[in-house]
């Protein structure tokens, strides 16, 4: 057969299939990929599933019901590929409190906290039902943003799964919208003012010390800072659109 | 998490030289519904040391059969043993299907599939053949199959059958890499050039809707690539690679006596390529360990569930807490989930690059 590693087979852009093959330290950066993933699902649904009942109407609470079960589902396909390498999936649900938050004015950056991989952001509170849809609609762009990234991973399976979950993922960005606008006399602006730093920090810092091995891992193609501008624009347009604004810098 | 099954062989037999086709009857049916394109991960104790390796399935899912192809591979235990000293009436252990090499199929669907194969990488690329040809009655299939030379090439009968019988909807080119054919473009190796020339005369490349792809790996970047110049998107391109190097026979751990460390444990850490020597007490794990020694090791969940953090120990030895993840087969290997494990010997030397 062929005599390539497999190192220089995925630096060239080459897929991955199954668990038999992946070098070690790739099957710990692409588990540490998939556990933050599955870590902030499990963690957004959770903190989401406490605001379902401050929703305004019946309909709101549907949307708001409706996110928490399609991000646990969510959660559930990449934790199912997690499981093909060994991790044991019944107990990974449940080993953790997932509702846990930090203060609202903690102030953590893009550090993770000690014991889960959930991107800093779902570390805070949401403050009652009009906070909580600002943060979906600026999360759920983030999402979007670095799903499309992450639709391109060198490990096949979970390109497809990424590929499956990113229209679900759009669509709670679309129900997020949609929310804001029957609440335009909200105070919005204060939580989008609270939100976009952490939304932001949620991309990585600018100097990541493990960038240029995922890139030739072909686990990542862009860097933190590109992929946060592409949000930056996306989400100032989508809150233009709604009348709010951006916070400068 | 999965579990390996009993398997009873109900059929053996050569399809080239080197290569072998299995049929199987699990002691459990209902764990074996697979997808057409799945494999099954085998294993068997050779001189006491496990083996894992995993074979697709080469059956259709409408031949009410389960049966895997197995090439033989130079200093290959597993697939040496399957095919020189398994027989009928064998039994022999399996993990139910895995693997997401293929498309949902839909009866109504008029599509127009491209797959490539590389030698014995035909297995799952022949059951996907199978099941599209008979369960998409409207759907064509044009295959492209590598192989050194004639005599080299697995299910050539079959799928002159399969040719035959979905007339017109199925169609195989045969490259070979050292016998030359009639047509100078049948011969050599399929690599980005050649498709680019296959894309020009003989597939018509604009009408394919989802490639396949399973082969060795240069050839898998040669194909893809040329199927991305031609304007299909990675959501069209599938790929299955089971590189030669299935991981080698593994080394057995030098056992030393274990002893409690009492003051202070001297532990080389490597990691990246790079080694670095700390010393740690008895009542931090190796990954806090290292981790506070500002060393990136990998971790996620910190509760012996997830694996990530998974090393091998080397030398000295260390007492893993809690395993929620790996496998006995594993810990007889030397790893151990680093978050869970604690150094009780002077020494200890582990490895996240293993």
């Amino acid at each position: 057969m062929s005599d390539m590693k497999i190192e220089d087979y995925l630096a060239q852009g080459g897929k991955l299939s199954n668990p038999s093959n992946v070098p070690a330290r790739y099957r710990a950066e692409l588990m540490r990929l998939m556990a933050t993933f599955v870590d902030s699902e499990l963690a957004g649904a959770a903190g989401f599933a406490d605001v379902i009942n401050a929703g305004p109407g019946i309909k709101e609470r549907i949307a708001a019901a409706k996110i928490v079960l399609e991000k646990t589902d969510n959660a559930d396909k990449v934790l199912t590929i997690m499981g093909d390498f060994g991790a044991n999936t019944a107990k990974y649900a449940t080993h953790h409190p997932w509702t846990d938050r930090l203060a609202r004015d903690a102030d953590i950056g893009t550090a993770r906290n000690d014991a889960d991989m959930r991107l800093a952001v779902f570390n805070y509170p949401l403050e009652g039902w009009a906070d909580a849809v600002v943060m979906n609609l600026l999360m759920g762009l983030a999402v979007g943003v670095q799903l499309d990234e992450f639709a391109r991973v060198s490990y096949a399976p979970l390109a497809d799964a990424f590929r499956a979950i990113a229209p679900v993922e759009a669509r709670h960005a679309e129900l997020a919208t949609e929310g804001l606008e029957r609440l335009d006399d909200a105070p919005l602006q204060a939580s989008v003012d609270y939100w976009w730093p952490r939304v932001a920090a949620s991309f990585g810092k600018d100097i990541s010390t493990r960038a240029s091995q995922l890139q030739a891992f072909g686990l990542r193609h862009s860097t933190n800072a590109e992929l946060r501008e592409e949000w930056e624009a996306t989400a100032a347009q989508a809150l233009e659109n709604l009348g709010l604004n951006a916070p400068k810098g | 998490m999965a579990r390996f099954h009993n398997l009873t062989v109900t059929d053996i037999h050569k399809t080239i030289r080197d290569a072998v086709v299995v049929t199987l009857k699990p002691d459990d049916a209902s764990a074996f519904d697979f997808t057409q394109g799945q494999y099954l991960t085998f294993r068997r104790n050779f001189d006491g040391e496990e083996l894992r390796r995993s074979y697709s399935i080469c059956a259709g899912k409408d031949e009410g059969i389960l049966q895997v192809g197995i090439k033989r591979v130079d200093e290959g235990a597993f697939s040496t043993w399957a095919n020189t000293e398994l027989q009928e009436g064998d039994t022999i252990e399996a993990m139910e299907p895995m693997g997401s090499f293929f498309l949902p199929l839909d009866a109504g669907a008029t599509r127009n599939y491209l797959g490539f194969a590389g030698g014995s990488g035909i297995t799952p690329v022949l059951s996907i053949i199978k099941t599209t040809l008979a369960r998409e009655p409207h759907s064509q299939f044009t295959l492209v199959y590598a192989n050194k030379a004639v005599n080299t090439i697995m299910f050539r009968e079959e799928l002159e059958d399969l040719k035959n019988h979905f007339m017109g909807r199925f169609n195989v080119i045969h490259i070979l890499e050292s016998d030359a054919q009639e047509i100078d473009l049948f011969t050599g190796l399929v690599d980005e050039a050649k498709c680019a020339q296959l894309f020009k005369h003989w597939i018509d490349i604009k009408s394919v809707d989802t490639a396949f792809i399973c082969g060795p790996e240069p050839m898998m970047l040669g194909i893809a690539k040329a199927l991305r110049d031609h304007g299909l998107d990675d959501s069209q391109i599938k790929f299955e690679l089971f590189a030669s190097a299935q991981p080698g026979r593994a080394k057995r751990k030098a056992s030393g006596k274990a002893k409690a460390a009492t003051k202070g444990t001297q532990a080389v850490i490597t990691l990246d390529g790079a080694s670095r020597t700390i010393t740690m007490d008895a009542d931090t794990s190796i990954l806090d360990a290292a981790l506070a020694n500002d060393m990136d090791a990998p971790f996620a969940c910190k509760a012996g569930v997830c694996s990530t953090c998974r090393c091998k120990v080397t030398s000295g030895e260390v007492e893993m807490v809690a395993n929620h993840a790996l496998e006995d087969y594993e810990v007889e290997q030397g790893y151990v989930l680093s978050c869970q494990s604690f150094a009780i010997t002077d020494k200890v030397t582990v490895d996240y690059d293993q």
